[in-house]
């Protein structure tokens, strides 16, 4: 299984991809679709496959003006690894 | 509020050059003379989008079949629909593989009905494996998702694990495993197809194993049959609950045996529009909820996970369609899959001896799904 690792790039797995606009906007992949919580969201927005793991890190501990980016890392990396394994998420 | 559909299982076509003796369609099939037009299925694809449904299964049949598939499925990609097509690959060239990228496609399901040609080919009633796997590698390219489908029952699960390496060969990221459901022409060939208790254990092991084996590489979907269960299956995520079926002609159904069930009346979309078939047609008000439910379902605990289980397996079995399913263990007639399974498995031996691997020589052991007229 691949390890994710600061200088990983994810991004969405083939198939996998946005649908619709605002409120609405769902993660839709083969058999299924999400409707993400905010912070999810805004994890899986980053994920363009430019974007560095470390460098989604630090987006989401400034925009979320985070006391404590170790916690924020560990609950993104925890979220990837899930999506990964549900091959979601390619790293 | 009632929500809107998640999914539509658009059935496009009934014509198949593949006559799978497991193939879920109705005994009475659609007349290619009385299928959609593509512009009525583009109408179907607008309203859907209105209504909030977000998959399009591309499915029939094989919707291969349909000259117009590219345009059916840009109509609904351009609507923003997620599309999926169920295919057996036969039909597929690089140069259609490639208009169907254009067009939009974001998934393609390939079935398999055997690890070897000539099990698989028996499977299907023609000669299919070699095509499915001469086009396999340029799905992988393509970049589209790409499920793998299997389709297991007594006569190749014992190749389960042969299935899953060949599988696994063709690169795809998801594997869908599903034990027969016995509906159509499957339930038509049931006591051919039905599964041995001893092999229904080991394939559990396998995917299990396999599930372990390729975490993080292909994702293992697991259908499980539900004649050996303890609890009946929440047979498309409960009646008119998250799914719609509209079958090659245009009637619209919760299910794909709905049909069977005497007495109710199907709309079409050609007359009627998608949201008030949803919402306010008798059909798929029926099974909806919960009001329907005899005892003891209707004091069970797991009746908001399983919605009652399939009305059209309580219709085939027992005649009434408001029945407990009777695979639940709790069903009055559970007694009724019991005496299939026995008589499945008391003939085992017998059943599976080298000859019955020689069918060609064998007349009449199934019944293999023809053409629509």
């Amino acid at each position: 299984m691949a390890e994710l690792e600061d200088s990983s790039q994810p991004r969405l797995a083939a198939g996998c991809r946005w649908s619709g606009e605002g409120a609405d906007r769902t993660l839709v992949f083969p058999e299924g679709a999400l409707r993400l919580q905010e912070t999810a969201r805004a994890i899986l927005e980053r994920c363009d496959g430019q974007r560095t793991f470390r460098q989604i890190v630090e987006e989401l501990t400034s925009a979320y003006n985070a006391s404590d980016p170790a916690k924020i890392r560990h609950d993104a990396k925890t979220f990837l690894r899930r999506l990964q394994e549900k091959r979601l998420v390619d790293f | 509020m009632l929500p809107s559909p998640l999914a539509i299982i658009a059935e496009i076509t009934h014509r198949c050059p593949l006559h799978c003796v497991y193939c879920s369609n109705p005994l009475q099939m659609a007349s290619p003379a009385s299928e959609l037009k593509t512009s009525e299925w583009e109408k179907v694809f607008e309203q859907a989008a209105k209504l909030g449904v977000l998959h399009i299964h591309f499915s029939g049949g094989e919707p291969l079949a349909r000259e117009d598939l590219c345009r059916l499925v840009s109509a609904a990609h351009g609507r923003g629909l997620y599309t999926n097509l169920i295919t057996s690959g036969i039909g597929l060239t690089e140069a259609r593989l490639e208009e169907l990228v254009k067009a939009g496609i974001d998934h393609i399901q390939l079935s398999l009905q055997d690890s070897n040609a000539t099990n698989a080919d028996w499977i299907a009633g023609t000669r299919a494996h070699v095509l499915k796997l001469a086009i396999a590698p340029a799905i992988q390219r393509s970049g589209v998702a790409f499920t793998i489908n299997i389709v297991v029952h007594r006569r190749n699960v014992d190749h389960l694990e042969e299935m899953i390496s060949l599988a696994e060969s063709l690169g795809p990221q998801r594997l869908e495993i599903a034990h027969t459901q016995y509906y159509g022409w499957a339930w038509k060939n049931a006591e051919q197809l039905l599964p041995t208790h001893k092999q229904v254990l080991e394939s559990l092991e396998v995917v299990a194993a396999a599930q372990k084996r390729l975490e993080g590489k292909i994702r293992i979907d697991a259908v499980v049959p539900d004649y050996y269960a303890r609890f009946p299956k929440a047979c498309m995520g409960g009646w008119g609950r998250r799914q719609m079926l509209i079958d090659p002609a245009g009637v619209a159904l919760p299910c794909h045996a709905a049909a069977v069930i005497p007495g109710l009346r199907f709309e079409n979309v050609r007359d009627r529009a998608l949201e008030w078939i949803w919402r306010e047609s008798e059909s798929f008000q029926k099974f909806r909820g919960e009001n329907w439910m005899p005892e003891p379902c209707r004091s069970c605990d797991r009746r908001t996970e399983d919605f009652g289980g399939c009305r059209c397996q309580a219709f085939m079995i027992t005649g009434d369609a408001t029945a407990t399913d009777p695979v639940c263990s709790l069903a009055p007639a559970r007694k009724l899959i019991d005496q299939k399974l026995e008589r499945v498995n008391s003939a085992e031996e017998k059943s599976l001896s080298a000859e019955d691997l020689l069918p060609i020589q064998q007349e009449n052991f199934w019944v293999y799904r023809p053409q629509p007229k």
